[in-house]
């Protein structure tokens, strides 16, 4: 059981991670979240013991530990309230940019910094 | 106890309230600060009944102590609590002096402050992650604030990074509750010494990991420069004084307090990324044009300290680490708001600016380098006070380089900026200079604050 | 959005609400809470979006213009019933009625601080969610 669930978190923490390096930012944002869910089955999965689910047991018969229920519970709490705000930054970023791409925004990055280096270039020439 | 929840309700109730309302108005803004001066009251109650050694410590729903979360003052978090509400303070009074621009900056600042107070109070890791999330939401939110290009990609870098460090905080939760069966952070300060080493391990670098892509140590650095610069000053100066205390205080609580075994076995590997940190922060501080870029490369070095100090451990090691990430804080505050400003007092807040990080008397980053050194000799090694003064000797290079190209060099003089708004700043600089002129209170603080971890768990 | 989704959308929101409150109500001793019932109404309200646009939606639904006042309601009151027992110098969160004590019944509701912070959860969770909504709905000027 323990080993089902470590896949599980491995394969959605893996595939979080390849996500995370597209350029497309939605697909960023749906990376991210596939990487906090992949925290939070292995937040289930640390109260895992031979018993019933906590939901609705059964009399005489041994039951897993319900606070980690509750636990998982705010930590999707949690991640829905981020990935709303990540959804609404790369909403804004598509219309400041016009683009919904990670390259345009690391060439305008590129650009601002090169401007700063002329800049800088011009006020040492001024006071020497 | 009441004070306690009281710390609490005041930013909650109120942000709530300031949120929902007109943040450009000028009455909205002072009300922000009043919510604010209002909780310092409470954090300042709280502090008085706590420094001397009682601490205050009760459980949600009067449950016993493993059943229901456990809210507990002591001086390490109060002490934090407090240099963080001041500078949200400092941060949110300079915004309204100079015309908010934003509707929901005040009320989210407000909250802010009821999330970074949260995570200080509290005595159970799960409502720390609640907390820290709540403030690091906030954060991302602040950074958005501008509106233009540079604003959104900073904020989206933020986002992103802190969001992978909070799942990885969350792993190491995970693997606290397993090994532990508890969530209060007294009990796992207990039970802790019976775990298996491998897994503590496993879960002390999950935390470190988190708590170092939050402070920006030397290997999770890379979104410091860009958030930093591409931010408000305020918000800057917000991120980096108030925010970055997390980082610091998660490093100590959850490094220091709960696996203090972990924490030695580490020892060397922390000195040696916070050596890193300190000489990558400072040599590309010096090569950087724009202030704001220097003083995020700035920040980079002068938590590599805090680490440093961490790794050496002790209580000399915890005192120097609690006092330098409060010194810092305030530091780097006060620099953030008076970066884009000109004027006859503020070239005289850069110049304790520049003596602070430098680590120079009369200024308070004095108190910081010397208990350092401290911890350097208490480690009989050489080699480690050698790095301090080649860190020291950098953040002069840097500081200085910066006031001469600011306000020494004729074509970036620029005008003088308005009088109240060049009188913040000023404010946050006599704090400078009374740390350093008066040193017995912050040195008793940073003791007391460490004492709390060597008498044997969090209480 | 084809007819089958716009009549199904129109027909789901009052059982929406009814599925909402049953959460809400059993919540204390079976599974449900305030999160879910808010939950489960602002999806109900996030299919009218999507089946009949922002701006029909919103003709139809005028009291969607109140939620960021119903979520800060909502937060009010949860913080409220969570902060009131410091007035009898009792920890916060402090439950009423105390284990052991029989609570006062409405028809067969029993009234307990749990479900009037449930209500607040609930308040909020709907404000939040459709003022999400609402704001990612909106048409922004089109790439060049």
């Amino acid at each position: 059981m323990n080993l089902v669930v470590s896949l599980a978190a491995a394969v959605l923490f893996g595939a979080g991670a390849y996500l995370l390096l597209k350029r497309d930012l939605v697909r960023v944002v749906v990376g991210v979240s596939l990487i906090s869910q992949s925290a939070i089955l292995t937040l289930l999965a640390s109260a895992l013991t031979r018993g019933q689910a906590p939901i609705y047991p059964l009399a005489d018969a041994p039951v897993s530990d319900p606070v980690v229920q509750s636990l998982a519970l705010t930590a999707l709490v949690i991640g829905l309230a981020v990935t709303a705000l990540l959804l609404v930054v790369v909403d804004r970023v598509s219309h400041a940019y016009y683009t919904i791409t990670q390259d345009d925004v690391a060439a305008t990055e590129a650009a601002r910094d090169a401007e700063l280096e002329r800049a800088g270039a011009d006020a040492e020439a001024l006071t020497e | 106890m009441t004070t306690l929840a009281l710390a609490l309700l005041i930013p909650w109730a109120s942000g709530v309230v300031l949120v929902a309302v007109d943040g450009r108005r000028p009455l909205v803004g002072w009300l922000a600060v009043g919510a604010l001066t209002a909780q310092i009251g409470a954090l300042a109650a709280l502090a008085v009944r706590v420094f001397p050694g009682r601490g205050v410590h009760f459980v949600t729903g009067g449950w016993p102590a493993d059943v229901g979360i456990v809210l507990r003052a002591d001086s390490l978090g109060v002490a934090f609590a407090l240099v963080s509400a001041v500078m949200l303070l400092a941060a949110v009074a300079q915004s309204a002096l100079e015309g908010i621009q934003e509707r929901t900056f005040p009320g989210l600042v407000v909250l802010l402050a009821t999330g970074l107070n949260g995570l200080f109070l509290t005595g159970d890791i799960f409502n720390f992650y609640v907390f820290f999330e709540i403030a690091m939401t906030v954060a991302y939110v602040l950074t958005t604030y501008g509106g233009g290009r540079r604003e959104l990609g900073a904020a989206l870098v933020f986002a992103a990074v802190n969001l992978l460090g909070s799942s990885v905080f969350l792993l190491a939760i995970a693997g606290v509750y397993r090994v532990t069966a508890t969530l209060a952070m007294e009990s796992i300060a207990l039970r802790m010494a019976d775990v298996e080493p491998n897994a503590a391990i496993l879960i002390a670098v999950g935390f470190f990991i988190a708590f170092g892509v939050k402070l920006g140590l030397f290997p999770f650095h890379f979104w410091l420069p860009t958030v930093y610069t591409g931010a408000r000053p305020a918000v800057a100066a917000i991120l980096s004084g108030a925010l970055a205390n997390i980082g610091a205080y998660g490093l100590i609580r959850f490094g220091a307090g709960l696996l203090p075994n972990e924490l030695q076995l580490g020892a060397t590997a922390l000195v040696l990324i916070g050596g890193a940190s300190i000489l990558y922060g400072g040599v590309l501080a010096i090569s950087r044009r724009d202030p704001a870029e220097t003083l995020a490369y700035s920040s980079i070095g002068q938590v590599g300290y805090v680490l440093v100090a961490l790794g050496v451990g002790g209580p000399v090691g915890l005192a120097a680490a609690v006092l330098y990430a409060l010194v810092n804080s305030l530091n780097k505050t006060m620099l953030f708001l008076a970066v884009r400003m000109r004027g006859a007092l503020i070239s005289g807040v850069f110049l304790l600016g520049a003596l602070s990080v430098a680590g120079m008397p009369p200024a308070v980053g004095f108190l910081g380098k010397l208990a350092l050194v401290h911890t350097g000799i208490a480690a009989r090694s050489p080699a480690l006070v050698g790095l301090l003064v080649a860190g020291s000797a950098l953040s002069f290079v840097y500081m200085f380089q910066m006031y001469q190209h600011e306000f020494w060099s004729r074509p970036r003089a620029g005008h003088a900026s308005p009088w109240p708004l060049q009188l913040l700043p000023a404010i946050l600089a006599l704090l400078v200079l009374a740390g350093g002129l008066w040193p017995e209170p912050l040195l008793a603080l940073s003791r007391g604050a460490a004492g709390v971890l060597s008498r044997g768990g969090t209480r | 959005m084809t007819i089958a989704v716009r009549a199904v959308a129109r027909l789901l929101l009052a059982p929406s609400l009814v599925v909402a409150v049953a959460t809400m109500v059993k919540g204390y001793a079976h599974v449900g809470d305030g999160f879910s019932a808010g939950v489960i109404v602002a999806l109900a309200v996030s299919l009218q979006y999507v089946a009949f646009g922002r701006p029909r939606a919103e003709a139809a639904l005028p009291c969607l213009r109140f939620a960021p006042l119903v979520a800060g309601t909502g937060l009010l009151l949860a913080i409220a019933v969570g902060f009131f027992p410091i007035l009898g110098g009792r920890p916060i969160f402090t439950h009423w009625p105390p284990p052991g004590v029989h609570p006062m019944r409405i028809g067969t509701l029993e009234v307990l601080t749990a479900f009037v912070f449930d209500i607040g959860v609930f308040l909020l969770v709907v404000g939040a969610l459709v003022v999400l909504v609402h704001q990612l709905a909106d048409d922004g000027p089109a790439p060049p």
